[in-house]
């Protein structure tokens, strides 16, 4: 495969090398199988085998981005030939920075698990494991999706530098349901590991149970302990706003902030670690070409750095942090440090406050300033005095995502492995406590 | 592509024991411009083509995806999805079955007026810098950091052919403008706004649309609401809720919770239920008399414009809520087996790679017969939320937020003071059953509805009159 996909990258580049002054090749197969469940039954078996081939091309300063799933080559070079027109038409590019160097990379080993190879073809097995063991757990109905998957990528630039990796990923997530009650878990990486999807139905059934008498909480300010699930989802969009192209378009708490500028609790360490195979989008090279580390985004509450391609960085008289995209640098994968307590620790130091067990939804008012709101899914559990006595039901954090960040008091021991619809890049991730969360639901 | 190829997929199906075989070949290509302060960051290109083969074999709905379309490639992807469907069979505990319809052989085609290659790339570059000098040189007191534009043409290009004779043939373009700008003031602080504006068609909406000069009053009138903008009320107070929300809000918790898969938790693990339940369909109460929400693909130019479904089902309006009861869900052939049913044309798919899903299309709060002066003449003291940046809704489609934007006090029959930032938190039976009034200004607004595993983005349009809402309570944001 390696040989292949190389192949035709050298193929690409020996047409159009001499069309521009600066090129990548980037190819990408994937083959994949996304088993829907729906009610303990199979809703769907859904399968893919794709081809992609991804071109970034400079004339005279001027930069464009060719993106292509298709088998005809024919529309591809007719594409790539009328975007030379247009070189002469537009000015050049407001975010220009040539391709850097290229540099020896260390590749990352054992990215592909070869039980997801072998799964792929018959996910029976996985699939029922996923379902029983929720119900196992007392779960009366469960939905959910397997997705297994095979990603091979190649990258050749005009200036020299080839690179290939090949991995695995599994991704699983279960909703549980028991009665009106319902608890939902995840659980992403490139490695399949049997346990860890009896796990994702185990506590998924475990919060559907948790709480059954309703608890009426009333809008107002209260601690709570946020899941990994929904640490996962407001910790994607920090690292994502930590995106140099972000904080240039507008879209980011850290548009008025400096890096060294203290940012959150004194306890929070936020990283993009592209170098931890356990996590779905570990990768030893960028889309430059330049080899990836693991950074602090936020370390010990100080904004530590943004995340950076070559022309980001150009633009802000910085280097390139490994986090390319071509346009807009993005994390990889997540990692938030632990602290060393304990979940139940956690609930007996809360007086009056939620467990807020997922979410969805997360939307911003004003980007810059983090005003922002999430609803919860799933159990919300209503604590009082260090003890869960009902299920809140329904309700909405809406607050500022710097108080969020600066309220945080404890951190869990453990990090969990999560990726799901609503933690698209995956994720190492503890619970956390945050003290004085405005919590909101519609006006009786 | 061509139908035979299609219909030789879907025969070998067949020929493998498939009840029900569909292969649709979709292409989808782009051009996007993307600038920051009206300079051009970069020129994209995208082109996206291949076949989705959806079938149905022992109870087990399988859809495979590929683009390699060579003869070999597509069977290996067709024998594959039957082997695993055969594997998976016995945990099927409710075989998939599909309603019996009349499915149609047809074609349709939007037609640019203006093509896009009949204006050159730098006179289109010359607009994105446009924009940002008009919104720039219409403020006076405040600060524009920030402005970033994407410009994406767009051709949607589909073929499809299935088992029970079915043959369709769709060929849509689609233009769309997405504008944000980040306004400061010293003293006051920020706000942003997110403008779209999405429709079928080629390059006469620019005319349509009048961008620039939209723009500009936008901007005059949010540095008005930034700098002068008062607390909103704590009372409860009647409310005017603009076009431009109360499309959203009819999207939100009209066209979604009316999803049927939705209603039968084919979607729960994702996008969630519905607080509709089947026993709902034709009699539940959830509002007024003035609660109507139309679906209707047919709209003429509309961002969410079809004509036959991706199953080959003639698309036709239909009622979501008719004077404030529950009609009739959006369906496709299995929700429709499943609630002994008619589909009614509701299914389509992103891209060739993905699943058909059931999905709104254009979806609209019913207008009136007043005008806007009329709507609000007899309201002593109220507000109007015009625009909006935050919303969201929780995952049956009941307990919703949206926070107004550019918004207005009303004070004897007539708008006065910018507010800032008026927040309206309220169940979906609140919304409609507080509606007392509806002008007749229907307008529309583009939106990519997203949906399904994995995710789709799909291109919709939703709209209304300007609603007025009996006292409510308005809360505020946490800055």
């Amino acid at each position: 495969m390696s040989k292949e996909l190389l192949f035709i990258n050298e193929l690409v580049m020996g047409k159009l090398r001499n069309l521009y002054d600066e090129l990548v090749v980037h190819t990408n197969e994937v083959s994949s199988v996304m088993i829907k469940i729906v009610n303990n039954d199979i809703a769907l078996q859904h399968a893919q085998t794709l081809y992609t081939i991804s071109l970034y091309l400079v004339k005279n300063r001027r930069t464009f981005v060719l993106e292509s799933s298709t088998s005809n080559v024919g529309e591809l070079l007719r594409l790539v030939e009328g975007l030379r027109d247009y070189a002469g038409m537009i000015q050049e590019s407001e975010l220009y920075a040539p391709l850097p160097e290229p540099k020896p990379y260390k590749p990352l080993d054992n990215l592909v698990d070869e039980k997801v190879v072998a799964y792929i073809s018959n996910p029976t097995q996985l699939c029922e494991l996923l379902i029983n063991s929720a119900i196992n757990e007392g779960a009366q109905r469960t939905s959910g999706t397997l997705k297994l998957s095979i990603s091979s990528k190649a990258l050749t630039t005009s200036n020299g530098f080839e690179g290939f990796e090949r991995g695995s990923e599994v991704v699983a997530y279960l909703r549980a349901f028991r009665g009106d009650c319902s608890g939902h878990w995840a659980y992403g990486s490139r490695f399949l590991d049997p346990r860890s999807l009896e796990e994702v139905g185990r506590k998924a059934a475990q919060y559907s149970a948790v709480a059954k008498d309703s608890a009426n909480v009333s809008p107002g300010r209260y601690d709570v302990i946020l899941s990994p699930l929904v640490v996962g989802n407001l910790m994607e969009l920090i690292a994502s706003m930590a995106s140099a192209f972000y904080v240039l378009s507008g879209f980011s708490i850290f548009m008025n902030r400096e890096v060294g500028d203290r940012v959150a609790s004194e306890d929070l360490t936020l990283a993009d670690v592209p170098r931890d195979i356990l996590l779905g989008s570990s990768t030893a090279f960028d889309d430059e070409g330049v080899e990836t580390y693991d950074k602090e985004i936020i370390g010990r509450g100080v904004l530590k750095t943004l995340l950076h391609n070559s022309k980001t960085a150009s633009r802000l008289g910085v280097k390139s942090t490994g986090n390319a995209g071509w346009i807009s640098p993005r994390p990889w994968n997540i990692s938030l440090m632990t602290g060393d307590a304990e979940l139940e620790e956690m609930i007996n130091e809360v007086r009056n406050g939620l467990l807020i067990t997922n979410n969805w939804y997360t939307r911003l008012h004003n980007y810059v300033e983090g005003v922002f709101s999430t609803v919860s899914r799933d159990a919300v559990l209503y604590i009082r005095d260090g003890v869960v006595v009902g299920n809140a039901g329904r309700v909405r954090i809406a607050d500022n995502l710097n108080k969020l960040l600066n309220n945080i008091v404890m951190i869990g021991r453990e990090q969990y492995l999560i990726k799901w619809w609503e933690v698209t890049t995956p994720s190492k991730v503890p619970y956390l406590l945050v003290k004085d969360v405005n919590i909101t639901r519609p006006f009786d | 592509m061509s139908e035979d190829v299609l219909r030789y997929i879907v025969d070998y199906a067949l020929s493998l024991g498939a009840k029900y075989a569909e292969a649709r070949y979709q292409s989808d290509s782009t051009l996007v411009m993307i600038a920051r302060n009206g300079r051009l960051i970069t020129l994209g290109r995208s082109v996206n083509d291949g076949v989705g083969i959806r079938l149905i074999y022992n109870g087990v709905l399988a859809f495979s995806a590929t683009n390699k379309l060579g003869r070999d490639d597509l069977i290996d992807v067709v024998r594959k999805a039957v082997d695993r469907a055969k594997a998976l069979s016995h945990l099927v505990r409710i075989p998939v079955r599909f309603s019996d319809e009349e499915v149609g052989r047809g074609s349709y085609e939007v037609k640019a007026l203006k093509g896009f290659e009949s204006v050159s790339i730098d006179e289109k570059v010359k607009l994105l810098g446009e924009f940002h000098g008009r919104v720039v040189s219409s403020v006076k007191e405040v600060k524009i950091p920030t402005t970033y534009c994407e410009y994406v043409e767009h051709m949607q290009r589909k073929l499809i052919f299935n088992s029970d004779g079915g043959f369709v043939k769709g060929e849509v373009p689609r233009l769309s403008i997405m504008f944000s700008l980040v306004m400061r003031h010293n003293g006051k602080g920020s706000l942003q706004r997110l403008m779209h504006w999405g429709a079928s068609g080629g390059l006469e909406l620019l005319d349509r649309w009048s961008p620039r000069e939209a723009l500009e009053d936008e901007a005059r009138n949010l540095e008005k609401v930034l700098i002068y903008g008062v607390e909103p009320p704590k009372e409860a107070v009647d409310v005017v809720m603009g076009s431009e929300v109360v499309g959203l809000m009819v999207h939100e918790s009209a066209g979604h919770p009316m999803e049927a898969d939705r209603i039968l938790g084919r979607e729960a693990a994702q996008a969630g239920e519905s607080y509709v339940k089947p026993e709902y369909l034709g009699s539940f109460r959830i509002g007024s008399e003035y609660a109507t929400v139309v679906e209707d693909p047919t709209i003429p130019g509309s961002f969410g414009y079809y004509e036959y479904d991706d199953e080959c089902i003639k698309a036709y309006p239909r009622y979501l809520y008719k004077e404030g009861l529950i009609k009739e869900p959006l369906h496709n052939r299995y929700t429709a087996f499943m609630l002994r049913s008619r589909s009614n044309g509701s299914s389509r798919s992103m891209d060739y790679a993905s699943e058909p899903l059931i999905r709104m299309s254009n979806t609209y709060l019913k207008p009136g017969d007043m005008s806007f002066e009329e709507l609000i003449e007899d309201i002593d003291f109220g507000v109007y939320i015009k625009s909006y940046m935050e919303w969201n809704i929780d995952d049956i489609r009941w307990n919703q937020r949206y926070v107004g934007l550019e918004s207005y006090l009303i004070v004897k029959g007539e708008l006065r003071d910018a507010v800032r930032n008026p927040v309206l938190e309220l169940t979906t039976s609140d919304f409609y059953s507080r509606i007392v009034g509806v002008d007749k200004e229907l307008r529309f607004y583009p939106g990519t509805c997203g949906k399904g595993e994995p995710p789709q983005g799909i291109p919709v349009w939703f709209g209304g009159p300007n609603v007025r809402l009996s006292k409510i309570r308005l809360g505020g944001v946490t800055l």
